[in-house]
Parts: C-alpha cells; structure tokens; sequence
C-alpha cells in the first residue's frame, strides 16, 4: 500500500495535470490498433534481465521518472510495454495518426503514465490477457500522448477512461490520489510564472 | 498596445542592480512579468490604454520594478464591484472546510468551536491542506507575505477577491460621506511603499474607468531627479492613497505634502500611532483610516479615529482566545483568532492572528476590536542617520533562510540579531550593509531558540 501512494505521488509530481490532459488531447490512433500493438510486445521487452534505464535511454528523448522505481516488478514491465508502444513505429509500423511527435516530451510522460498511474493498480501481465486491463492501458497511454482515441470526443472518452480505471475501485486509494493530485496541482499553479505575475493590489495588510 | 515589453522603454537603472550587494534577484525590473496588456486587462479600451501609456513613460516616474494588471474579465468587473453576500456566510464556510485536508480524520466538525485553530506555521506547512479540492484553479494567483512571525507564506491569492478588496476601499471612503468617483485623469489610487527596494507598477482599475492605480515606491532612490517625485504626485494627483505607516509618514515631507491631496488615506500592516494619524489628518485634511487584517485572512476591521476598530461587515468573524486557548471572558483581553472567507481558495477557520486584543460590542451592536496590539512599525538608525524600514531587513533575513528571528538595537545604536536557521554570514553580511554598522549575529537551531510565543522580531530603542 505505501510502495502503491508512493508510486501514485511520484507520477502527480510529474504529470502536469489530468484536466490540462483532456483539455489538449486531440483525435489520434484507433484504441483497438493501439490494443493489439500492447498485445504483440515481443519477449525482449518483457525480460527482467533488460536494463530499463538503457531501453528508455534508445526510445525516450528524455529520463523518465519511473526509472526511479525500476526495480518494482510492475513499474519495470509498465514501463517496458509503454516503450514498446514507441518503438513499435519503427520496428512494425507507424500509427495513424503516429506518436512521434505528438507530444513535446516524445513520450516521457505516457511512459511514466502507464508505470507509475497503471502499473501500481493493474498488473501489467494482466494488460496482455485481459481486454478491460488492456483498454485502460491504451487509452491512458493515449492521453498522455497528447490524443483521444479515434471517433471519441472529450467527454466520451473521459468517461469511458474512467469506467475503465482500476484505481478507482479501491475507494483508499482513489482518495490518496486524489490528495496527492491536488497538491501537486496547487504546487505547479503557484509556480507558475502567470500566477507569479500575481495582480495588481492596492493596500497593504 | 498588447505587449508590454514594447511599450516600455528598457529600464536604465537595470545595471544598476547587477552591481548592488544588496540587490534581490526578484526585484530585477520586469523579472517575474510574462504576460501581454491584454491578458493583464482584458477590458483595456483605447482610453485605458492611454493613459495606462502615460503613466509608464511619465518623465518623473518612479522607476517601475513589475507589470501586473487585475486580470478581470467583463463578467468578473461586475462581480467584483459587489460584496460576497454575508447571510448565512458562516454555515457554507464551515461545510467547504469540513472538506479540507488539514481536516481529513478529525472527529465531527458540527459547530465553529470544534475546529481547532490553525496558525501560520500550518500554512507555511502545507498550504494545499487548506485549499478547498475541485477548486477553480484558473483564479489563483501566487501571493507572498512577509508576514509578523518568522518565514515567509505563498498564499494562492484569488484574483477576483484581489479586485474586490479595491471596492471595499471605495465603500469605505463613501460611508464617510465622501464622492469618490473617477475624476478626469486623476489617478484613483497611488500604494505607496517605502523600502530600498519593492515591487512598482503602473496599472489600470478595470472597474473604475479604467483610471490608473500603481504602487510607488517614495524610497529616493528610485526617481530620476530629486524634483521628481514631487512632480510626479503633482501630476497624477492620486484620490486616494494607501500604505503602511512608514510609508504614509514620507507623505508629510514639504515636498509631498503639497502636491498631494487625497480624498482619503488608507494605512495597514503596523500599527498607526496617534501622533501620525493627527499629522496625515492635519495635512490632508480627510479621514485617515486604520485597516486591521492579514495578507491570510484579508481586511478584518477598520477605524478612522483611535478609539476601537469595527469588524467589517464582510465574511470574517473574530474570536478572543485565552492562553490555554479557550474563549476568553467577554471583555478580557486574549489572541485574535479569525474566520475568514472572503479568499474562497483559502478558507480559514479559526486562524490564530498572533495578534492581541479585546471584543467588545459597539454603539448599534457591531463587533469591535479594542486595544489592539501586534502589529509592528519599527525603524532602524543607520550609521549616517538613515531610518531603515524593518520591512528591508525581513527581505534579506528571508532571501538568507532564516525561518525567525531577533533583531534588536540598543540606544547606542548597537544592533544585535538572533536568527533561527538560514546562512548567518550571509545575513550579517546584509544587515551590516543595510545598517553601515556592525550587526553581531548569532544562529539559533530552532525557532523555539528565540524564545516563547510571537517573538517582537524588532525593536529599536534608538531614535
């Protein structure tokens, strides 16, 4: 349970917002190709023996921030799938749209998405044998790619999202988050150099 | 005119700063300004823009340290012009609060009693435990107080409440029987400061014909001649000014005293002595008004004589707490503890002020505050006779991590300070600069190291 909060903080500190997310999420792939490319990871990705660090160091721009927990089972093989995803374009076949350039961190954050937001509450092996669990790895990989699943607006997807996502089966859990969330959000808002600017005030208290 | 950074000139005394030991990285011009004119008024008309214009490139203007405007957009103008409604204020308050974290797994909050108070040190602590969850993040502004007890608090400030707090003003002077309207091109507001340095700007009030305001700084250095400012207040010929006691003093100067005449004067932050307020209201002949109230919790109280101040009719409600923190016996003297909800991203409940004094009840029933004490208004001599404001030692105390402290300086002139953590040399180094004399100082551990309850952080028996 802490090693759980403590991968669920880990990735509000880094995610920038879900809200933000949603509101910059244009349409993207179909779900059910991203599905079946989580489906097909080859072995090479999924043996422990594979350093994370050097897979992420050939497909990501940037150092995720679940390198961190790489030696937590389900963060290793959520990680890996995710980097599988990416690779995939070059070793299979590009997306329709492709995820290359879709987001500006190349990435970094659908990876760190599905190790850190997924991986704790769904057991990545589950991501390949269960459909639900499959689903709700691809549509949050989606998301923090920057898209929504094709045919899918925001609203519908957000639901669907939702319906789909394990955490909130666990009521302590979901709560947690949803602490651990608004801090991290309360933090980079009063960080951020619009709120910096601050307003005009006219006495002094 | 969308983008500030080609409508005003490059500061010359930009350089200025590199060179000066005393110089503090967020008071570079224009450091922390990042967005356009019209994200700062989204209202701006051409009018605005004006005279906006004027007032930055004014010859005898101050030099203007940051840019910030109120934000508002035509929806929030309207709002803002009117209090939040107080009926029933009290029972919503205590509902979002019960859904804060600070209060996560606390047996049943029912009535305003059983909530424990909260002090500024649960603030500094973590502040997101008292920002209610699902609140509307796009109106929270980053706001800073230096504040009376030790290291500084980012307060997220709520941009419509920043707006509202000018019309409070407005109400105010107009309930003494006095028309403040805008008025040709007079500005409608000048906040004047007096510290060696501060953040400046010269801004529009979106909401009040979009007449200027702007925070001054009256510290010499910061005008272009030695006529300027003079010149300056001359010609804006702010309605009304505002400030803190140190600030309002600089205001009987010969100089200023005649190219001002307000309408009315604001003073907050310190204590306002009698003598002064006598003297500001002998020179400008208008009432000078006394508001008591915290960057936390906002305005609590006012008055425009010395006798009591009253609670302002606004969403705040204030207790008097003994030493073993329960109610003190009506009339007694004890701590101030506030409810405060007119900053709905900070809704405070039984928020301890540090700050003394007694409830009484007024003539028609109103809640006052008498025999208010706490708040501080000292100034240093430096080794040439210069007054040092105490607020400029607080920003290098705080640039240097010291979470509390002691500064205190003897008849002689003699300065000691304690500091509970922070880079000791480094803040020698400060005061000794700030004072041109020798400042013997000492680091403490813990804030605890300084002593009992709210430390007098400075005194100065000099004169």
């Amino acid at each position: 349970m802490a090693e759980v909060d403590e991968l669920l903080a880990a990735w509000a500190e880094v995610n920038g917002g879900e809200d933000a997310a949603w509101l910059a999420a244009r349409p993207g792939p179909r779900l059910a190709a991203v599905s079946a490319r989580i489906g097909s990871v080859p072995r090479a990705f999924l043996d422990e023996r594979v350093s994370l660090a050097a897979l992420a160091g050939d497909v990501l721009p940037a150092s995720p921030a679940c390198l961190r927990f790489a030696d937590v089972a389900a963060v290793r093989l959520g990680a890996a799938i995710a980097l599988w995803l990416l690779a995939s374009e070059e070793l299979v076949d590009r997306f329709e749209p492709p995820l290359a350039g879709s987001s500006a961190d190349g990435g970094t954050r659908a990876v760190d998405a599905l190790a850190l937001r997924v991986a704790p509450v769904a057991d990545p092996l589950d991501w390949l044998a269960d459909d639900e669990r499959r689903e709700e790895a691809a549509r949050t990989f989606l998301l923090w790619c920057g898209y929504l699943p094709a045919g899918e607006d925001v609203a519908t997807a957000r639901s669907l999202a939702e319906v789909r996502d394990s955490l909130q089966r666990n009521r302590a859990l979901a709560d947690a988050y949803a602490e651990q969330q608004h801090r991290a959000e309360i933090a980079r808002r009063l960080s951020d150099a619009r709120a910096k600017e601050a307003a005009a005030r006219y006495s002094r208290e | 005119m969308s983008d500030a950074a080609r409508t005003e000139p490059p500061d010359p005394d930009a350089s200025v700063s590199a060179t000066d030991p005393l110089a503090l990285a967020e008071y570079a011009p224009g450091s922390v300004a990042v967005l356009t004119d019209a994200e700062r008024w989204p209202t701006l008309t051409a009018e605005g823009a004006a005279r906006l214009e004027r007032l930055r490139t004014h010859p005898h203007a101050p030099r203007w340290v940051h840019r910030t405007g109120d934000r508002l957009t035509a929806e929030q103008i309207e709002r803002t012009k009117h209090p939040l409604p107080v009926s029933g204020w009290l029972d919503e308050h205590l509902a979002a609060a019960r859904g804060l974290l600070h209060y996560r797994g606390l047996a049943p909050l029912e009535r305003l009693e059983d909530f424990p108070t909260v002090s500024r040190d649960d603030l500094v602590r973590d502040i997101a435990a008292f920002v209610p969850l699902g609140s509307d993040f796009d109106r929270m502004l980053h706001g800073t107080s230096s504040g009376s007890t030790g290291a500084a608090l980012v307060i997220p400030d709520d941009v419509e409440e920043v707006a509202r707090s000018f019309h409070l003003l407005v109400e105010l002077v107009r309930a003494e029987g006095i028309r403040w309207r805008p008025d040709g091109e007079r500005m409608a507001l000048a906040h004047v400061v007096h510290q060696r340095e501060a953040f400046t700007y010269a801004s529009i009030v979106s909401g009040f014909g979009q007449r200027t305001m702007a925070r001054v700084n009256l510290h010499e250095a910061q005008w272009p001649t030695d006529a300027s400012r003079r010149e300056f207040f001359a010609d804006v010929d702010p309605q009304v000014v505002t400030g803190d006691p140190t600030s309002l003093a600089e205001l009987l100067d010969p100089e200023l005293r005649s190219a001002v005449r307000p309408l009315a004067i604001f003073s907050g932050a310190m204590a306002l002595s009698a003598p002064l307020r006598a003297e500001l209201e002998s020179a400008f002949a208008c009432p000078v008004f006394d508001v008591y109230g915290l960057h936390e919790t906002r305005p609590i109280a006012v008055r425009t004589d010395d006798g009591p101040f009253r609670v302002l009719d606004r969403r705040v409600l204030v207790e008097v707490l003994d030493a073993a923190g329960c109610a003190a016996a009506p009339g007694e003297i004890g701590e101030l503890v506030v409810t405060a909800g007119e900053n709905q991203l900070l809704p405070l409940v039984r928020y301890r002020t540090g700050d003394f004094g007694r409830l009484i009840r007024l003539d028609g029933g109103a809640p006052g505050i008498a025999e208010l004490e706490g708040r501080e208004h000292t100034r240093f001599v430096a080794a040439d006779g210069r007054h040092v404001a105490c607020v400029d030692l607080t920003q290098h105390l705080q640039a240097h991590g010291a979470r509390g402290w002691t500064v205190e300086q003897g008849a002689d002139g003699a300065v000691r300070a304690v500091i509970a953590g922070g880079d000791r040399d480094a803040v020698q180094a400060a005061l000794e600069a700030l004072l041109g004399r020798a400042v013997a100082t000492v680091r403490v551990a813990r804030l605890a190291d300084l002593g009992e309850g709210k430390p007098r952080r400075f005194l100065s028996a000099a004169s």
